[in-house]
């Protein structure tokens, strides 16, 4: 584990970006530092779960409940309400989910969280009078729609995924999820309790990830299901993960930017769609050359240096 | 007609499909049966398979049937290129990075094509190649009957192939116990480039089959491995008579709710994953899976 230093720097880090943009509050970088914020947390909590071993395809699942629920709840109970209930209502498929598929292998684990994603597009569309079908729902706006607040809101939250993900690298939990990973039977025999962690651990990154969704939800308070229950908020927080590094938190963090960037890049060649293709590049590249990521390239400098 | 006529139109129509959704899933399950890699890009072979045999006939005129079979040599051929090059590589790795290699692939594949073709979907507008079958009330498009024929074919010539020839028992063997087939003196490396050739091969005259009878869109690779995924979990991963009897299930619960309920049209694949989550409860291989060795 990093020591105190390096993990007090990365907070002071997150503050100083977020902050220091919303106070310059020039639009097209503040903008710009929200998108990647949202893929930050969403990163976070796809990576918190990789950690026990569960490869999901189902972060746009919590994404997409996380900015239905705050939009369902919100004209019967206020905004501060209902973000809290969308957060208890993430939590509690978390919960539901993590029991279901505590028996899945990974293969099964990851399919069976892509149908989860592609399912609930269906309901929204199934339940239209409920959910507005196709047209959408309009979710409370976050911070009243001022996007310097929504800036520092959001911040707000990658500190808080920033500091969960440290404590699930602390010492003490570390080395329980990498054992459930590799050998949950030697886990098991070790005193690791399986099933409460698991559970557990998909739980906060279900929450982190509905936090993800409520936040893009907020931002302009108007979703459609193509928009935030599609297959690309599953696949963002894995290129970026691979990208960054995994098991770490820096990793999501650099990732995130250098992808945004890359993205960039694509879209002022390629044009509108089709972009994406960066995403499987890098995912193949990285998996292939560099399975560590950046984080993985710099650690191996280091230790290059220090040799 | 009378609703009893319906419901057997609708039961028969339904089968057919199962005969594509089958040679989608067939490919993929003996992909994982050997190797252990769940190829999450195999819906990107189908739709190149698609393409191919669009271009070839509205390019060159070239009949689709044809146009199906120099699809799947070309996804064959592409398969062993991908897996030579790419996949064997990460093979023996952690079970995630495999899951993540074909997935950086499958988004890749995607996302070329989108650029290649845009997104749009078009249409081949080729003649049917078999009559429509009539009886009573009951009519079962010429395109149809195609799925079934050819579907049924390639069913069979896999069968053939893995229960009569030399080949096809060091596939089964490698996919059964890698380590005694090494012993054996089977050169399970090749066994599962084969495994890649094979389901590549099943993968291009699926598209083939799609491009004929369906449109050509570079989402539809997407559209069917997600439905195949569904099937091969319902079989059990690696169990190509599963994969069969899923693709009818499958293609049974999705006929049966699109024309009998209610706003049924929109269900798709949200009845596919229904049937698989209630099965994955009750026995988390799937009905005919064998206990995963690790």
């Amino acid at each position: 584990m990093r020591s105190w230093g390096a993990r007090i720097a990365i907070y002071l880090l997150v503050l100083a970006v977020g902050g220091g943009v919303a106070y310059v509050n020039e639009p097209f970088w503040v903008q710009l530092l929200i998108g990647i914020l949202i893929s930050v947390i969403l990163s976070l909590a796809w990576d918190i779960l990789s950690r026990t071993g569960q490869v999901s395809l189902g972060s746009a699942a919590f994404f997409g409940i996380g900015a239905y629920a705050t939009g369902l709840l919100a004209p019967e109970t206020g905004t501060m309400l209902a973000w809290i209930g969308a957060i208890v209502i993430c939590a509690a498929v978390a919960v539901l989910l993590g029991f279901l598929t505590l028996r899945l292998r990974k293969m099964y684990f990851a399919i069976a969280t892509l149908g989860l994603t592609l399912s609930l597009q269906v309901c929204v569309l199934l339940f239209s009078d409920w959910t507005g079908g196709s047209g959408g729902m309009m979710p409370p706006l976050l911070m009243d729609g001022d996007p310097q607040w929504q800036l520092v809101a959001i911040t707000g939250f990658v500190l808080l995924a920033v500091v969960l993900s440290d404590y699930f690298l602390s010492s003490r939990v570390r080395p329980a999820l990498f054992m459930l990973r590799t050998n949950p039977g030697l886990a098991a025999a070790s005193g690791v309790p399986v099933v409460r962690t698991r559970v557990l651990v998909f739980t906060v990154s279900g929450i982190l990830a509905g936090i993800a969704g409520a936040c893009y939800g907020g931002l302009y308070g108007y979703v459609v299901p193509t928009d935030v229950f599609t297959l690309n908020w599953s696949v963002l927080p894995l290129a970026i993960v691979i990208l960054g590094g995994m098991d770490t938190t820096l990793g999501p963090l650099l990732g995130a930017f250098l992808l945004r960037a890359l993205e960039e890049v694509a879209r002022y060649y390629i044009g509108g769609v089709g972009y994406q293709v960066v995403y499987g590049a890098v995912i193949i590249l990285f998996v292939l050359l560099m399975p560590g990521g950046i984080v993985g390239l710099i650690r191996g400098l280091r230790a290059e240096v220090a040799a | 007609m009378s609703e009893m006529e319906i419901i057997a139109q609708t039961v028969l129509l339904s089968l057919t499909v199962a005969a594509l959704y089958a040679a989608v899933a067939s490919g993929l399950t003996l992909e994982f049966g050997v190797t252990r890699i769940v190829n999450f890009a195999h819906g990107e072979f189908v739709m190149l398979g698609a393409f191919t045999t669009y271009f070839l006939y509205t390019k060159f005129g070239v009949p689709p049937l044809i146009g199906m079979i120099v699809a799947a040599l070309a996804m064959g051929a592409l398969s062993y290129l991908v897996f030579r090059g790419f996949l064997c590589r990460v093979i023996k790795q952690d079970e995630h990075n495999q899951i993540l290699a074909t997935l950086g692939l499958s988004i890749l594949l995607l996302n070329l094509a989108i650029i290649w073709w845009s997104p749009d979907a078009r249409s081949m507008n080729a003649p049917q190649l078999l009559p429509t079958l009539r009886f009573g009330g009951i009519t079962i498009p010429g395109n149809n009957v195609l799925l079934l024929v050819v579907g049924g074919l390639l069913y069979a010539a896999l069968s053939a192939f893995m229960n009569l020839t030399r080949y096809g028992v060091q596939l089964r063997l490698a996919s059964d116990d890698p380590e005694l087939a090494v012993y054996s003196g089977i050169d399970v490396d090749s066994m599962f480039a084969l495994s890649f050739v094979i389901g590549g091969m099943t993968a291009g005259l699926a598209g083939g089959l799609v491009a004929e009878t369906l449109y050509v869109q570079p989402s539809i690779g997407v559209d069917f491995v997600v439905r195949a995924f569904a099937i091969v979990a319902l079989g059990g991963l690696g169990s190509i008579p599963g994969a069969l009897l899923g693709a009818a299930l499958l293609s049974e619960a999705e006929g049966l709710t699109s024309t009998f309920a209610p706003h049924g049209g929109s269900w798709g694949y949200g009845v596919a994953f229904l049937a698989l989550v209630i099965v994955l409860l009750i026995r988390p291989t799937g009905l005919f899976g064998r206990e995963m060795r690790s």
